[in-house]
């Protein structure tokens, strides 16, 4: 058998390399499709294992509680923001009270989300958001300042904190400390300058590089003075176990709810699941998409064997007559095609990555290495030389060698 | 080799039928075939266009199946036996020579004449090293790196005559060997033919050309699917032709060596 396997492959060789064009043409075909899930692969592996190392940070010392939305899963992709800033939360002050009394909290953030704009003497940013909150919001949110300080328990009502978009859009410049600008009307003094957040998990869902943050009093006097939460940020002490902390939180939100299950609390990977979700879908979607650049690259194998076939039929026939079974000529066949898609999957692969670090200079993460790549790209390869091969295979060896015998060119 | 048995006929066909079509167009190639083919013998199947001798050699060859009758290979029965190892015995019991030579054109000589060994397991240099013996018989050892188009027909069909003898058949089958080749070719083929007869070979051949059967041992000829005339058991009268002077050249040395390593390899099995 294996004398006959090298035959085989010398065979296929020959014929391979006597049609270079042809062969050349149909491996590039199948490393195309490859390549594209390979890149595809290698951008999505990179942001997942980013999300995966925030996930582990935020996971051992911070909740998020949040009002259940009742979305079905495939608005949930829409609109991965589950607080809406339409609908009433049902989160409280009481709610932030009786959290920060808990002995295992270190840190309790209410996060307000108000409406309505961010105004500089007609120059009115679109993106701008307007976040009420209050100090710890620093601590949990692990806020780094480029300039001036964060709002404490000590600052005005009327001064913010600004990101360094916002900045740059409200007064052309990041050296924005002390000027005023305008919230909904009321003057507002920059005291702080956030640095650029690099996160891909905005657990928030605010962006903060162009957010304005005021204290949380400040906030409620916008809202008539109610406090209006859409989530709740805590962190606990050092040492202190997320399961038992997330049961403690939410015993005391259903006690305070009178047991309504309105509001969630969330650790760990959960947080920043509409994040990783939105990113595992879209990148399937896009595998799947790059799977058919693959399923034209395996019809490109499958045509040119047909082809290769019916110009070698007397070869075949001479082949059967000197004794190779059909089994033996499938066998021979598919070797031929997987050469094609394997040799064509490995420059594929190759060519993805290189496709994928290019790509990444525009990004600002890098593609990942991972074995379960190397994997996908060698099954696929092999998969579309077995699936698209067998059937010329067959076709060949079921030639009638009489028939195949008498053909002459 | 084993099968090669003193007492059976290497082939004996039982009223051999071959049905082509169906219902109306139903027809017979094959209609009632008895031959019986010892060891050694020289057969040459003679008859005009569509008596059924190519069926009766692709039937003998396993490359098609009877309808009906018995067929006995080596006294064996070959009616039940699977495809692959109908292969099999192709592989190593029968070698085929045919009319348009058919050798792979993307193989140089050697390459052609090795294939049929590849389906024997037998490794690639040991094959090569078979073949460029063989054809050191054929007057072709200088030709082994040479590709088919770059041959003339006698030659290429030397080639083919090699490559059908290096698995060490028990029959050797021709369809019209020298169909397309001169007059010339074609008596440096057929004395070809006659030297690997002489060396014990037992060889079944299709012809049109009634000059050639004198190289035969015995003549046959068919009409309409049956067997007409077989000149066995009668005396053959020696026709001029066969005095002729062989325009190949014959190698008186190649073949007691060659005997002499059948000897070894039938020893060995």
């Amino acid at each position: 058998m294996r004398p006959l396997l090298f035959e085989h492959y010398r065979t296929a060789k020959q014929s391979l390399v006597r049609a270079r064009m042809r062969t050349a043409l149909t491996m590039t075909g199948v490393a195309i499709g490859v390549a594209s899930i390979t890149t595809i692969l290698a951008l999505s592996n990179g942001i997942t294992n980013i999300i995966n190392d925030q996930v582990k940070e935020l996971g051992s010392s911070v909740a998020v509680i949040r009002p259940v939305s009742k979305q079905s899963s495939l608005q949930d992709l829409a609109n991965p923001t589950p607080q809406n800033a339409y609908t009433t939360s049902p989160l409280t002050e009481r709610d932030v009270e009786s959290i920060y009394e808990l002995k295992d909290t270190q840190a309790v953030a209410p996060l307000m989300t108000l409406s309505g704009s961010v105004r500089k003497e007609g120059a009115s940013p679109e993106r701008s958001s307007i976040l009420a909150t209050t100090p710890d919001f620093a601590d949990i949110a692990k806020l780094k300042m480029s300039d001036g300080q964060f709002i404490d328990t000590v600052t005005l009502e009327d001064t913010a904190v600004i990101g360094t978009q916002l900045a740059v859009d409200l007064f052309g410049t990041e050296d924005a400390i002390g000027k005023t600008f305008l919230i909904r009307g009321q003057s507002f003094t920059v005291i702080g300058i956030m640095k650029r957040q690099n996160d891909p998990i905005n657990y928030n869902n605010i962006d903060l590089d162009s957010a304005a943050i005021i204290s949380f009093e400040s906030g409620k006097l916008f809202n008539s003075g109610v406090a209006q939460i859409q989530q709740i940020n805590v962190k606990a002490k050092p040492g202190v176990a997320m399961a038992d902390f997330k049961q403690k939180i939410t015993n005391l939100l259903r006690a305070n709810h009178d047991h309504e299950r309105d509001v969630a609390v969330y650790t760990g990977s959960s947080i920043a699941k509409p994040t990783s979700r939105l990113f595992s879908v879209i990148s399937t979607v896009m595998s799947l998409i790059a799977g058919i650049s693959l399923l034209v690259g395996g019809i490109g194998i499958m045509n040119i064997m047909l082809v290769s076939i019916s110009e070698r039929t007397r070869e075949i026939g001479l082949r059967k007559a000197v004794g190779a079974s059909n089994r033996t000529i499938i066998l021979q066949f598919m070797i031929e095609a997987l050469i094609i898609s394997v040799i064509g999957g490995f420059a594929g692969f190759i060519g993805g990555y290189v496709i994928a670090f290019g790509i990444s200079m525009f990004l600002t993460y890098d593609p990942a290495f991972s074995w379960a790549i190397v994997g996908w790209a060698s099954a696929l390869s092999v998969g579309v030389g077995v699936l698209f091969g067998l059937y010329p295979a067959i076709r060949a060896s079921s030639k009638d060698p009489i028939e195949s015998l008498r053909r002459y060119h | 080799m084993t099968h090669h048995t003193a007492s059976s006929p290497v082939i004996s066909l039982t009223n051999l039928r071959k049905r082509f079509g169906v219902g109306e167009a139903e027809q017979y190639a094959l209609d009632g075939v008895d031959l019986t083919v010892e060891k050694g013998e020289f057969i040459a199947i003679m008859g005009p266009s569509g008596c059924g001798k190519t069926t009766l050699l692709n039937i003998i060859g396993l490359l098609d199946q009877p309808t009906d009758g018995e067929y006995l290979l080596d006294g064996k029965s070959v009616e039940d036996l699977s495809n692959s190892k109908r292969a099999r015995i192709r592989a190593k019991q029968i070698g085929f020579i045919f009319q348009n030579f058919n050798l792979i054109e993307r193989l140089n000589v050697l390459e052609n004449v090795a294939l049929p060994l590849a389906y024997s397991s037998m490794p690639h240099l040991k094959r090569l090293v078979a073949a460029s013996d063989m054809l050191k018989n054929f007057h072709l050892g200088e030709r082994e790196y040479y590709m088919p188009w770059q041959l003339s027909g006698g030659q290429t069909q030397r080639v083919a005559i090699a490559r059908a003898l290096v698995n060490d058949p028990s029959i050797i089958l021709a369809d019209e060997p020298t169909g397309n080749l001169d007059s010339r070719s074609s008596h440096v083929i057929m004395e070809e033919l006659s030297e690997v007869h002489k060396k014990g070979n037992t060889i079944i051949m299709v012809t049109h050309n009634p000059n050639l059967t004198t190289y035969a041992s015995r003549v046959i000829t068919m009409l309409d699917g049956k067997i007409d005339t077989d000149t066995k058991d009668l005396t053959i009268e020696k026709p001029k032709v066969a005095e002729k002077k062989p325009l190949g050249k014959t190698s008186k040395k190649a073949a007691p060596k060659a005997k002499k390593k059948r000897a070894k390899k039938a020893k060995k099995s």
